[in-house]
């Protein structure tokens, strides 16, 4: 079955690395998504493992299959892309019919298997209804019926839902992780939306720079991430400077630069170490003492308040507080914020400096 | 109003931008948003109505005379001129003399933080730098009027959500006035004074992002600006305190008062933002847990309630150890955030199209 596997996988165009030594192991069934910034080469993957680009070192398995020389259509897999590419001139259950024609299916296969994908993605209802005539969204869930009326189990989604609206979007990632999970897909999901990749992936990949940062489930990527990059990257966080001054056995007691020390989890740093906090806007709050700041900005979120406060240290902290207590604070005032210590992760501070090392683009 | 051949794009679209206020058009594809901004650019004409700066009608003076600029999707930057020579491209500065120029092309490039790019080519920016550097340009010919077309579409979503707070902190600081279209919701609440929500060329709804989301006039807004769950059933009690609805099960649910009368069709909308999961004995509708998707902050929980569908809730991560998917629970809200609305004319599903 369509375990995917890439082994020392390098891509390079020119002189430029598009992929650098990528290990990477997906199992049969396993919704993956490879999530990274524009040009970090995620994109390039996947056209590897589609067969779409040759690697330029390594080796791409599918099903333990060694896939050099293979071309896309002899992988047996669905593609979708960005950009919704439906045949024009075909109705939509001719457009999904395309895959099984192709493949030569029975004659009852070519009846049958695209109007249960046409029935799947609820579209049975517009069959006869050419692509013009459908919505950015609608267009996007033919596409993917007409992938998985293919008959593949390995299912590449490249920016699935970048062109649709963001709503639209919301709807149909519920959707796409719904449908291939009822069918037990292997799917492998490219984006650069990490609430996205939150919502529909088992596991999520993050890249960089044509390496793999870091890779594990949506909620240790965003409760424990091993990298700094991460903290930042997948759900927004504060990060501030500061020196350790103690660490002992249930927390480490770390100096901001305003001298003020602060509370963080349990950690391998020494006194003197230069580290890097990082803490949830929302595990933030408002107390009687801590970090002595400004309120700057308040902005409503719907069912909370963001707040951002600039702290004596420099740095600039958003928290959270509910509609209601908003009413509690004012631009200019006066806070102190603090954390329970559980909810401050610490990172060695990077030699390049903080910004460089979360740099979105 | 604004009609291209058999499509009415803008039909009948009043709107009052104030000084120095930043104004997000929000709506879905196809809305007529874009539409709306070339109109107020003087970009297109409109068949019927007006289009007034400060009280001065300017329906018919070609663009560049409105002292408006529209800052497209795009970007439209010269490929073959730097940064520097991008943003000052601009009529007007061309007659600015050689020493305020120096000047001001130093304060924007700080502005927007590209100093160390100045003589950088389009193509060897990012998508956020080109979005900046556009911006540079906008702002340098001094418009009164700053229209910005989608300006966040093209960029990563992590990136996005940095440069909403930089857009709108830049256009405040130099006190412009902007209307921004995006079909982004949490885009137009975070960056709007006022929000104006389009649909099929019409604004349905101005009011500032807490009254757009606490308050909508129609069930399409209350799911297009934060999602909403729905019941759907017939107003059985009406007073002062509240109002109750009841569906064809007998599930019996209560919301704020309502002018729908007693015995009318009607249809409850309530934040999924602000439905809770509650003991089973305490709640007026139960239902089992579908599926639950961690989303960071929040874990989002779908829960089917016979007969009257699916109801989802956000409920903290720290609580996420409490439920499971298959669990029965309850479900619930405060009653003061359940509104009602007469049951739309076109049927639920039609009214709440967003695609």
């Amino acid at each position: 079955m369509p375990v995917v596997e890439l082994k020392g996988v390098s891509k390079r165009f020119g002189k430029v690395v598009a992929s650098s030594d990528i290990d990477l192991r997906i199992e049969d069934g396993e919704y993956v998504t490879i999530l990274g910034p524009s040009g970090c080469g995620k994109t390039t993957l996947i056209r590897m493992i589609a067969g779409i680009l040759e690697p330029s070192e390594g080796q791409v398995l599918i099903g333990g299959r060694d896939m050099s020389g293979i071309p896309i259509e002899e992988r047996d897999i669905g593609y979708v892309f960005q950009n919704i590419a439906l045949f024009p001139h075909l109705n939509m259950l001719e457009n999904v019919s395309y895959g099984p024609i192709v493949k030569d299916m029975s004659e009852e296969d070519r009846q049958t298997i695209p109007v249960r994908y046409l029935e799947l993605v609820n579209l049975l209802d517009r069959m006869k209804v050419f692509p013009s005539a459908l919505s950015g969204g609608e267009q996007q869930k033919v596409a993917l019926a007409r992938a998985l009326a293919s008959g593949a189990r390995l299912l590449l989604l490249d920016e699935p839902l970048s062109a649709l609206d963001a709503r639209v979007r919301m709807d149909l990632r519920y959707e796409l992780r719904r449908i291939t999970k009822d069918l037990g897909l292997t799917v492998l999901h490219v984006t650069h939306d990490q609430e996205e990749a939150m919502t529909v992936s088992d596991r999520i990949v993050l890249m960089r720079n044509g390496r793999i940062v870091e890779s594990n489930t949506p909620e240790m990527m965003y409760r424990a991430p091993k990298e700094l990059f991460t903290a930042n990257f997948i759900g927004e966080t504060n990060l501030l400077a500061g020196v350790v001054v103690e660490n002992r056995d249930d927390r480490t007691l770390v100096e901001v630069r305003d001298g003020t020390v602060v509370e963080a989890q349990p950690s391998k740093f020494e006194p003197g170490d230069a580290v890097v906090i990082s803490v949830r806007p929302e595990r933030v709050h408002a107390l009687e003492e801590g970090l002595n700041a400004v309120v700057r900005t308040m902005s409503f979120m719907g069912t909370y308040i963001r707040i951002t406060a600039e702290a004596d240290s420099e740095d600039i902290l958003g928290f959270d507080v509910p509609v209601p207590r908003g009413r509690d604070f004012n631009i200019g005032d006066n806070v102190h914020l603090g954390w329970s210590m559980a909810s401050a992760l610490l990172y060695p501070r990077p030699p390049g400096g903080i910004a460089e090392a979360v740099k979105l683009e | 109003m604004k009609r291209f051949s058999d499509v009415t794009a803008a039909d009948g679209l009043d709107l009052t931008v104030n000084d120095r206020e930043y104004l997000c058009l929000l709506g879905p594809t196809g809305a007529g948003k874009t539409t709306a901004l070339r109109v107020i650019a003087g970009l297109t004409v409109p068949d019927e109505g007006k289009v007034l700066f400060d009280g001065r009608e300017v329906t018919h003076l070609e663009p560049e005379k409105r002292n408006a600029v529209l800052l497209s999707q795009t970007y439209s930057l010269f490929p073959t001129m730097t940064v520097a020579e991008n943003i000052m491209f601009g009529p007007d500065i061309r007659k600015v003399p050689e020493k305020d120029k120096e000047q001001m092309l130093f304060s924007l490039l700080d502005l927007v933080r590209l100093t160390s790019r100045a003589d950088s080519y389009p193509r060897e920016l990012s998508g956020g730098m080109q979005q900046r550097c556009a911006l540079a340009r906008a702002i340098a010919t001094s418009p009164d009027v700053l229209l910005l077309d989608e300006p966040l579409r093209a960029l990563d979503a992590r990136l996005r959500i940095d440069l909403r707070r930089d857009l709108k902190s830049l256009a405040r600081t130099l006190g412009l006035t902007v209307v921004h279209v995006t079909h982004d919701q949490d885009e137009a609440l975070v960056m709007a004074d006022r929000i104006a929500i389009i649909r099929a060329g019409r604004i349905v709804q101005v009011g500032t992002p807490a009254e757009v989301f606490d308050e909508p006039v129609s069930p399409f807004v209350a799911n297009f600006v934060g999602q909403s769950n729905f019941f759907t059933g017939t107003v059985v009690h009406s007073g002062p305190e509240g109002s109750v609805v009841e569906d064809e099960a007998g599930n019996r649910v209560k919301a704020r008062p309502t002018d729908v009368a007693v015995g009318e069709k009607a249809v409850l909308a309530v934040k999924v933002g602000h439905t809770h999961l509650l003991k089973l004995d305490a709640a007026a509708l139960k239902g089992k847990i579908e599926r639950m998707l961690f989303e960071g902050r929040v874990v989002h929980v779908d829960v089917d309630v016979a007969g009257a569908g699916r109801f989802s809730a956000k409920i903290p991560s720290s609580y996420r150890g409490r439920y499971q998917v298959g669990d029965d629970v309850g479900i619930g809200w405060n009653r003061n955030k359940a509104k009602v609305f007469p049951y739309p004319e076109g049927g639920l599903e039609n009214e709440l199209k967003v695609d």
